[in-house]
């Protein structure tokens, strides 16, 4: 009983520390947007969150881009440009581009994968 | 019995008695219906029957003709956008991909996709069509409201549509056998193949083609 009566102290310190590390670069992302341009671009096809398929595990990418600044930048190109991807076969084919020009909704999308560690 | 009334022989007689079903008129009085009935079924006088028959001919063509001409004109991307609930919602959504505009010029329109091209599948889809004008009087998605909370049924009962067909719209177009692979990206042409050996037709993956995605969809294949 006195260890519950002290934690709510540890708690409220903790919880904004969690905040600000989940948190992506600025305001969280929003997954149900991102998820809804991730199912109409059909990325699911050959993209899990966790599983790898044609293309590598979502959080496999988050963890690769994890601290790195031109993350974000570099992201977005990938998925905008239809520049070529390498595959495990190694042979390389011009990636989907994602099915929006709204800057913001690719935006939130890549910051919800590089959220997904 | 011999004094049965006969439909068949003919025009009665002026002041004959009429019998209880009308065949024949009563005295002095034939209704226009009656009249129009004894036209109709006298044999000519006049034309021979090849006269006859070759003019039937063509008017049949003619009135078939006109009849595709009618059905056909419910198939143009204008008649289907002249009602605004597609106009504003789903029309919108397919201008923005590829069957609108694309490197080739080559266009899909809302028929190709929704109407069959074959006689009998068409006729069975226009008919069907008459619950759409039902919906239409009764403005079941007149407002962008209603429209997105019916998204969900409305595209669930077209891709069951499809699906039922084995995407027989699509393939008016598309075919696997036609796929080269030496210009389709090698991913999709595996996956491509391998929908082809499963027996898979093209609406199982490729929703969401040409209109927005409900939001209550969730991708098979999402975690």
């Amino acid at each position: 009983m006195d260890s519950i009566a002290r934690r709510p102290a540890a708690g409220l310190f903790a919880l904004p520390l969690i905040a600000a590390l989940s948190a992506a670069p600025a305001a969280a992302a929003d997954e149900a947007a991102a998820r809804a341009l991730a199912r109409q671009s059909n990325c699911f096809k050959c993209h899990s969150i966790d599983k790898k398929k044609d293309g590598p595990a979502w959080k496999e990418v988050a963890q690769k881009y994890s601290g790195k600044p031109d993350a974000e930048a570099k992201l977005i190109y990938h998925i905008t440009s239809g520049k070529k991807a390498k595959f495990p076969d190694g042979h390389e084919e011009d990636h989907v581009i994602v099915s929006s020009k709204d800057q913001g909704e690719v935006r939130n999308l890549v910051d919800w994968i590089l959220g997904l560690k | 019995m011999n004094d049965a009334p006969n439909p068949m022989s003919g025009p009665a007689a002026p002041g004959a008695g009429g019998d209880p079903d009308g065949h024949r008129p009563a005295a002095g009085k034939t209704s226009a219906w009656g009249r129009l009935r004894q036209v109709l079924l006298r044999p000519s006088a006049r034309y021979s029957l090849l006269g006859l028959l070759t003019v039937g001919f063509f008017a049949g063509i003619i009135f078939w003709g006109g009849f595709n001409t009618g059905m056909e004109a419910t198939n143009t991307l204008e008649f289907c956008t002249a009602c605004h609930e597609m106009r504003d919602n789903v029309y919108q959504e397919y201008k923005q991909t590829v069957h609108y505009s694309n490197r080739t010029g080559v266009r899909a329109i809302c028929s190709d996709c929704h109407v069959p091209r074959d006689w009998v599948h068409k006729l069975v889809r226009k008919s069907r069509a008459s619950l759409e004008l039902w919906g239409k009087l009764t403005g079941s998605i007149d407002t962008r409201e209603k429209f997105e909370a019916r998204r969900m049924a409305l595209a669930t009962n077209e891709w069951a549509r499809m699906k039922a067909s084995g995407s027989r719209e699509c393939r008016n177009c598309h075919s696997f056998d036609a796929m080269n692979p030496e210009v389709q990206k090698q991913t999709p042409y595996k996956k491509h193949m391998h929908g082809k050996a499963d027996g898979m037709t093209c609406i199982d993956c490729h929703k969401g083609i040409a209109h927005h995605l409900p939001k209550e969809y969730r991708d098979p294949d999402e975690d």
